[in-house]
């Protein structure tokens, strides 16, 4: 079970990785996120013990995927598979994680409102209102069609131009 | 899905007369020989620094140094230069006397030691931390407001950037916290009823939060009953000793339950104008409470309609019609606020607290990146943050 789990979460990282890339250019309140964001800043996030990780950084033109990140800005670590699991699968949001202490944090409190914030617009495009009304308290009405936003990451991935920055 | 919640209080709590007196044997009894006092200007003035150095002393613990510069708005770099301080003159423990700033303060010189590092700023993160060397730590509040000597989190500004910045470990929390009412006898008015609405608003925010849990809610409550049963006698008459002791448990009580489940809007905001605009913590939330109730009230009527029992009593709770309860909790709120502004003149808007709205933006802008937000029971942007500003103004 944890083998699937973790091959589940593996991929959904890399797709919020997409999506971020992609509702840069699509989403205005995702742009206006970008254009906020001190050149630099970076998140690693680790899932359970051993489990996938993500590594980014916002060099102040795009959100570089990097193979390692020794000394992250904001370095968050979820507490466990089950619950990268139901992060990451629409199960808790990411305030609903916070809430039930489902991870932990170094760095500044402000970075990780920072990326709610736009986990929560990602999610407003990955996931049917169905399921984001259970897990945030407001959801965020999506500006283009979220059909638009998996084509262009469908793409994306067909074109490999979410690979690893060296 | 059954919910999950954690809960965590290993503070040691000496309640009642006679309780700075047992400071010393605590001390002993943690190993500690040296201890640093840290207090600020106001306390060592007026004498409440040298009551709690004499009742340590006269039971043979002498302090090794007293450090008593510590502003009403701390920064990151007081707790590095106290940090320096405590080896420098070869400490081994820490005794904190005052308010919210000097306690959190102590918190980060505490934090800053057992981890063995130069600048707190290294440290700052969610329950990110090992436990690290332990330094005996003993507070001793001098308001009944902040709850900070029970509180797992230390709120200290950043100099650089005007911004709150939070340090959330279960390693911050102090050894033992003192609550002798001879220690808030001397509050003024004005900082008695702020401080005891900035301890309500800690419950309301503990027992209406996305990460609110029965445990959390039933120090809450008993906090809200307490404040509301207890807050206008002391600040009518500050020299009543039951009043006091009743407020400084309340505030115990509810920064127990925040400390465990978070705060709201109403902090994120608070930060804010206070990093930003220099409002005093506990004005700031005497003015907000009421404007982040109404905001929340789409989601959180039923929590708020909970209340009321607590605040205004179950006669009257229940002589209120069940759909108009969470209204009545507000209204109640509002009226307490304004009791308390009749009695000894304290700011209900923004405006009476030399806050300018050109300032609104750039608190805004600074409220949706604090953490207390994240789990307020409605989100909250930065064009809805303006409207609760504008609607406090």
């Amino acid at each position: 079970m944890r083998a699937i789990q973790s091959l589940v979460v593996a991929i959904v990282l890399r797709v919020v990785h997409a999506a971020l890339v992609e509702l840069r250019e699509l989403d205005s309140r995702v742009a206006g996120e970008f254009e906020r964001m001190p050149e630099g800043l970076s998140y690693a996030i680790r899932t359970g013990h051993s489990g996938p990780m993500l590594f980014v950084q916002w060099d102040g033109r795009e959100l570089r995927r990097l193979a390692e990140l020794p000394a992250p800005s904001c370095s968050l670590r979820i507490k466990s598979m089950p619950l990268s699991f139901r992060l990451f699968t629409g199960q808790m949001g990411l305030a609903q994680a916070y809430a039930r202490h489902a991870f932990t944090m170094g760095g500044e409190v402000a970075d990780v409102m920072r990326l709610a914030r736009l986990v929560n617009l990602v999610e407003s495009y990955l996931f049917p209102k169905i399921i984001t009304r259970r897990i945030m308290t407001d959801v965020p009405e999506t500006e283009v069609n979220f059909l638009k936003a998996y084509a262009r990451i469908a793409r994306g991935f067909l074109t490999c131009k979410y690979k690893i920055s060296r | 899905m059954v919910p999950y919640f954690e809960f965590q209080n290993a503070v040691k709590l000496l309640c009642g007369e006679l309780a700075l007196e047992r400071i010393a044997i605590e001390l002993e009894l943690m190993g500690a020989e040296r201890p640093l006092m840290l207090s600020d200007a106001v306390l060592t003035k007026i004498g409440t620094l040298a009551v709690v150095i004499q009742a340590m002393e006269s039971e043979g613990v002498n302090p090794a140094a007293v450090f008593t510069e510590i502003p009403v708005d701390s920064s990151l770099a007081v707790v590095n230069r106290i940090a320096a301080f405590y080896r420098e003159q070869g400490c081994d423990s820490i005794v904190a006397v005052g308010g919210g700033s000097v306690i959190d303060t102590a918190k980060g010189v505490r934090l800053v030691l057992s981890q063995n590092r130069q600048d707190i700023l290294s440290l700052s993160g969610l329950d990110n931390l090992v436990r690290g060397r332990h330094i005996p730590f003993v507070v001793v509040p001098t308001t009944a407001g902040t709850g900070s000597e029970c509180t797992g989190v230390a709120v200290i500004r950043n100099d650089d950037n005007g911004v709150k910045m939070e340090f959330l470990s279960p390693y911050v929390e102090p050894d033992v916290a003192v609550i002798d009412p001879r220690m808030t006898l001397g509050l003024p008015p004005k900082a008695t009823a702020t401080t005891g609405m900035d301890a309500l608003v800690h419950a309301i925010e503990a027992c209406t939060c996305q990460q609110a849990n029965p445990l959390s809610s039933a120090y809450g409550t008993a906090a809200i009953r307490m404040i509301a049963e207890n807050v206008e006698t002391a600040t009518r008459n500050g020299k009543d000793k039951q009043a006091r002791f009743s407020m400084a448990l309340a505030s115990t009580l509810a920064g127990i339950a925040f400390s465990n489940s978070m705060v709201g809007a109403v902090h994120a905001i608070g930060h804010a104008l206070g990093g930003v605009c220099h409002v005093p913590h506990a004005v700031a939330m005497t003015i907000l409470l009421p404007h982040v109730m109404r905001y929340n009230l789409s989601h959180s009527a039923k929590d708020y309609a909970d209340l009321l029992p607590w605040l205004v009593g179950q006669d009257a709770a229940m002589a209120t019609p069940a759909g108009e309860r969470a209204e009545a909790a507000i209204a109640a709120v509002e009226s307490l606020s304004r009791r308390l502004a009749d009695i000894c003149g304290i700011p209900l808007k923004l405006s009476d607290a030399g806050v300018s709205k050109d300032a609104f933006a750039h608190v805004a802008e600074v409220a949706v990146n604090d953490g207390a937000l994240i789990v307020n029971p409605r989100a909250a942007d930065e064009s809805q943050v303006m409207e609760i500003l504008n609607a406090a103004y």
